[in-house]
């Protein structure tokens, strides 16, 4: 491989995880945009979207080798479960955990969600201890589990060096249109408007008629089906998953919002696909222990220079 | 000699012109009013006065001094000297296992002695050899424009204006609910003559004395107020004309020569409101300037000095309160076309 | 009563002086009182945290970037693989003065920002600090940790490590002194004003207080007591441990030590690390041995040990406390007159 297809390669592979971590970016950024919640505990609500679609895949019999009609209606059946068990799990804990909450203290309701967080962990870890052959026979529960290669590594570029396959083409297609829907159900659709109404100013958007707790639970679901999405793209892509995954992806997609201006869709997506670039570049330029060093010193130099994100709204204090 | 002298002060919010071309000046000693219909840009103005806007264009003079600070010295070497230590830093971080093992492992041997002035010769030797400037210019060249570029967002800010004797309250009270009363005066006394760390935490002998002086002060602007009974209530359970006075009690704390009032009989009773004009006049006395927003045309015409008009972001007339309240496009801007007539 | 409500904390440090007593009554299975020295480190971390996140509203995730600083600078201070060799005090005043130093370079570009985006830069701070100490292995001796740190030496005393009570008397004295430097604090000028910032950050500026010198005292003694906590804890262990022992869940029970016990009180914070740190050293450690002496279940199980449980527990143990009193276990006082109306 020459230098010019290094670095081709290497732009590809982070704009897929890039995308990815967009794609969980736009899960803090909604829930930070609607009640001013950093969402700790979305990196971990992935994790277990993943380990629930390692379990859908084993129930399914689906391994590398499967093919015909059954395999592939499986393998869409995750796009469809894995995120309505995440959407179902966010409800949940919006409406146990966050809603009793809404006039206390901003702090409290982070502490919440980190209660949550750790609460995810723990039953991403006794998921790992399942008896199942996927799982390792529920002998180490801890052990990362392998999630089998479905999506085809054939190169579909020919047989020159730089690798496009179907796993990267898979990111694609998942995560463009999702990002798209997404801006036109925020942009166009009724519930959409209700939940921009309610971002800006929830007292007038409950006296204008809008059922405030209703948008908030909606958004959270959003942001978790969105998560469940993500969880499925990133096993198929990286096929490994362990259950302490959500803290290392959490953090990517929360800096990525944050870099992106938080509480800005476009500006998550942004934020998410130059994470990704600079993750890939700076583990084939620099080094990769110094990865996490280079991410976030980018973040804290383009804050001090755009305080409110690369596209994050100017905001002013109301006197 | 005019405490406040604002010239030709716009404020755009994209395509909206709140302020538009707007000068006043207030004398030493005055009480001037601004008066307008709701949304004239009163407040606006007001906020880019007290520096908590950056005006969009247009400057506004205090006491002589421009409220848009320009780059003086002090900026200059607070720039010069963060660039500095970011290129330092810089060049440290990068290189930190090389310096250590030149200048530590190199020379230590294990429980000897170390031989001090030689490494530091060897440090010395390394900063400026030629393998460390690249990471030094990087350094000095992301710290200067970090260090610029807050420095070119903090050109305006209230705290500046308020030491140099400008006070404010607020349209919507913005006591520290959570303190007391007394406690809402002293910080604004802290913030001129507080203790430091070392005094607070030590109780160090000044810090008594220090602190005997700002409740003293505390306690007669509360009674200057009228609310010295309330000194150790907390500030959310006073009634709200009461919330007001302390808020000028607060302002007041801080040794204005100018003092803005933004709306301050705002939900008065006629009872309140009369108290308000004999507590504006009370502090007029004491040698402060006053400038007022104000709907309530009864306040605004018994004290003021000279009246300023404001309409949808421009002045419309300025004058005395008779000269105001015959001008016609006044009335027009308050009752419509047909009144003007 | 309100008095003794305020003073609280000094009533937890003298029952915590006593503790040790009432320990040799115990029989040898129920003895804790060894097991309170990580509880007084942790309360020096949450002590500094609550500086910073509960008098200032300073959203902190990088507790653990401060107390890994002040470790390693500690252990690079005293152990002699390196050729300072320092004393006790020295090494704890070095490891001060790095953790003060990494808090100013830290806030000179962030104290500016908005509150989430300052959470965030402080979590890429414990990143960062973790990161660094890993990859410098020259001079961090990487995923090993230094050691042996030798034992402290006072005033002629040697601190062997199979005697606890000693090391139990000094954690409890610096403690004891930081309370009381953190209680005069927040009951002076400089207390007041970081409280002002949390209430109204622009009324604050706008009665002259410069905000971000404000914010940028806090950060220094915040930086100060976890760089503190750092050492001790690096003192306590004898080793620094692997650079991951300083991760983000260090910074995430400090914090919810602080927000458990009442965000910006004082004894709320000695409260908050004896229930999360006790939980954890004390409780957990118990029931395993209990659970072990049963030794009935099969051990590959992953439901059948109870460090298994631990996060499930302590999560769920975080969401009903917050559900049921938000505000803490011993709310700051401040809040305290508020309630009822």
């Amino acid at each position: 491989m020459n230098d010019t297809e290094v670095l081709v390669q290497q732009l590809i592979t982070g704009l897929c995880n890039g995308m990815i971590i967009a794609l969980i970016a736009l899960g803090y950024t909604l829930v930070y945009g609607i009640i001013e919640l950093i969402n700790f505990a979305h990196g971990d609500l992935v994790m277990l979207g993943a380990f629930m679609a390692l379990t859908l895949v084993a129930f399914f019999d689906l391994n590398g080798a499967s093919s015909g009609p059954a395999a592939w209606v499986g393998l869409a059946s995750l796009f469809v479960i894995v995120p309505a068990f995440c959407a179902g799990v966010n409800w949940l804990a919006d409406r146990l955990a966050y809603r009793p909450l809404r006039s206390a203290p901003k702090l409290s309701v982070l502490v919440s969600a980190i209660g949550l967080s750790f609460i995810f962990v723990n039953l991403g870890l006794f998921w790992g201890g399942l008896p199942l052959e996927l799982f390792g026979g529920g002998n180490a529960a801890a052990a990362p589990k392998d999630f089998p290669g479905l999506i085809g590594n054939t190169n579909l570029l020919g047989a020159g060096n730089v690798q496009f396959t179907y796993k990267d083409l898979l990111v694609v297609l998942i995560t463009l249109p999702a990002m798209g829907l997404l801006t036109y159900w925020v942009k166009f659709t009724t519930m959409g408007k209700a939940m921009r109404a309610v971002a800006q100013n929830p007292t007038a958007a409950r006296l204008m008629g809008i059922n405030a707790d209703r948008v908030i639970s909606i958004t959270f679901m959003v942001g978790g089906a969105l998560g469940g999405l993500a969880s499925v793209v990133y096993a198929l892509y990286n096929n490994t998953i362990y259950f302490q995954m959500g803290y290392r992806i959490g953090m990517d997609a929360f800096t990525a919002a944050v870099l992106g201006g938080i509480g800005s869709l476009p500006g998550a997506m942004l934020g998410g696909i130059l994470i990704g670039l600079v993750r890939a570049l700076t583990d084939q330029y620099i080094a990769t222990m110094w990865t996490n060093v280079m991410v976030f010193s980018i973040l804290i130099l383009v804050i001090i220079f755009r305080p409110s994100g690369l596209m994050g709204a100017k905001v002013k204090d109301k006197v | 000699m005019s405490v406040l002298l604002v010239n030709s002060l716009c404020m755009r919010f994209g395509g909206l012109v709140a302020v538009n071309n707007v000068s006043l000046k207030v004398d030493t000693g005055q009480i001037v009013s601004v008066i307008g219909p709701n949304g004239a840009g009163k407040t606006t103005a007001f906020n880019a006065i007290t520096g908590v806007y950056p005006p969009s264009s247009g400057e506004v003079i205090f006491n002589g001094i421009n409220a848009r600070r320009g780059l003086d010295g002090a900026n200059v070497i607070a720039i010069v000297s963060t660039a500095l230590l970011a290129g330092f830093l810089l060049l440290l971080i990068c290189n930190a296992q090389t310096i250590w093992e030149q200048v530590i492992n190199a020379h230590y041997v294990y429980l000897e002695p170390f031989p001090w002035t030689k490494a530091v010769r060897e440090f010395g030797s390394f900063v400026f050899s030629s393998a460390a400037w690249p990471y030094f210019v990087s350094g000095f060249l992301l710290g200067g424009a970090g260090a610029t570029a807050i420095w070119f967002r903090s050109r305006t800010s209230p705290f500046i204006l308020c030491k140099a004797g400008m006070a404010r309250t607020f349209q919507n009270i913005r006591l520290f609910q959570e303190m007391s009363v007394i406690e809402n005066v002293l910080v604004a006394i802290d913030a001129r003559a507080g203790a430091n760390l070392f005094e607070a935490g030590l109780r160090l002998p000044s810090f008594f004395g220090k602190r005997r002086a700002a409740l003293k002060a505390a306690r007669e602007l509360l009674d200057f107020v009228q609310l010295e009974k309330f000194a150790n209530q907390p500030a959310s359970a006073l009634p709200y004309g009461y919330q007001r006075r302390l808020e000028i009690a607060r302002a007041l704390a801080t040794h204005p020569k100018l003092l803005l009032l933004d709306e301050p009989a705002a939900g008065m009773n006629p009872a309140e409101s009369e108290e308000l004009i004999t507590l504006i006049e009370r502090i007029s006395e004491r040698g402060v300037a006053v400038l007022l927003i104000e709907h309530h045309m009864k306040v605004v015409m018994s004290i003021s000095d000279r009246i300023v008009v404001l309409d949808y972001g421009n002045k419309i007339a300025e004058g005395s309160a008779a000269e105001v309240r015959a001008n016609p496009r006044v009335i027009e801007a308050y009752l419509g076309k047909e009144a003007a007539r | 009563m309100p008095r003794l409500r305020s003073n609280l904390h000094f009533v937890f440090l003298a029952v915590a002086a006593l503790c040790p007593l009432l320990d040799t009554l115990l029989p040898e299975q129920l003895r804790f009182a060894d097991a309170l020295r990580p509880i007084f480190i942790f309360a020096l971390l949450g002590l500094g945290l609550n500086v910073v996140t509960g008098f200032t509203g300073l959203l902190n995730l990088g507790a653990a970037g401060f107390m890994a600083i002040g470790g390693y600078s500690y252990a690079i201070a005293t152990c002699d693989i390196y050729p300072f060799q320092l004393g006790f005090f020295g090494a704890l005043l070095m490891s001060a003065l790095t953790g003060m130093t990494a808090g100013i370079l830290l806030g000179l570009p962030t104290l500016r920002l908005r509150g989430d985006y300052l959470a965030i830069a402080t979590l890429g701070f414990g990143e960062i600090v973790q990161s660094i100490i890993r990859n410098l292995d020259v001079i961090t001796k990487g995923t090993q940790g230094i050691n042996p740190i030798p034992a402290p030496i006072l005033f002629g005393y040697v601190f062997q490590p199979e005697n606890y009570l000693p090391w139990y008397y000094l954690f409890w004295s610096i403690l004891t002194v930081a309370v009381v430097v953190v209680s005069n604090l927040e009951r002076s000028s400089v207390g007041r004003r970081w409280i002002s910032v949390r209430e109204d950050e622009l009324a604050s500026a706008c009665m002259g207080t410069d905000v971000v010198r404000a914010k940028m005292s806090a950060f220094i003694v915040g930086a100060i007591l976890c760089s503190i906590a750092g050492a001790l804890w690096v003192s306590y262990l004898g080793s620094t441990g692997e650079p991951g022992n300083y991760d983000f869940q260090i910074s995430i029970i400090a914090l919810c030590m602080v927000i458990v016990g009442g965000l910006g009180s004082i004894p709320g914070v000695l409260l908050g690390a004896l229930v999360m740190i006790g939980f954890n050293s004390i409780l957990l450690t118990k029931i395993a041995a209990w659970i072990n002496s049963l030794s009935t279940v099969s051990s590959t199980n992953v439901l059948a040990s109870p460090n298994n449980w631990k996060y499930l527990i302590f999560g769920l143990a975080l969401v009903v406390m917050m559900r049921f009193k938000p505000e803490g276990l011993l709310p700051a006082g401040r809040h305290y007159h508020r309630r009822g109306k």
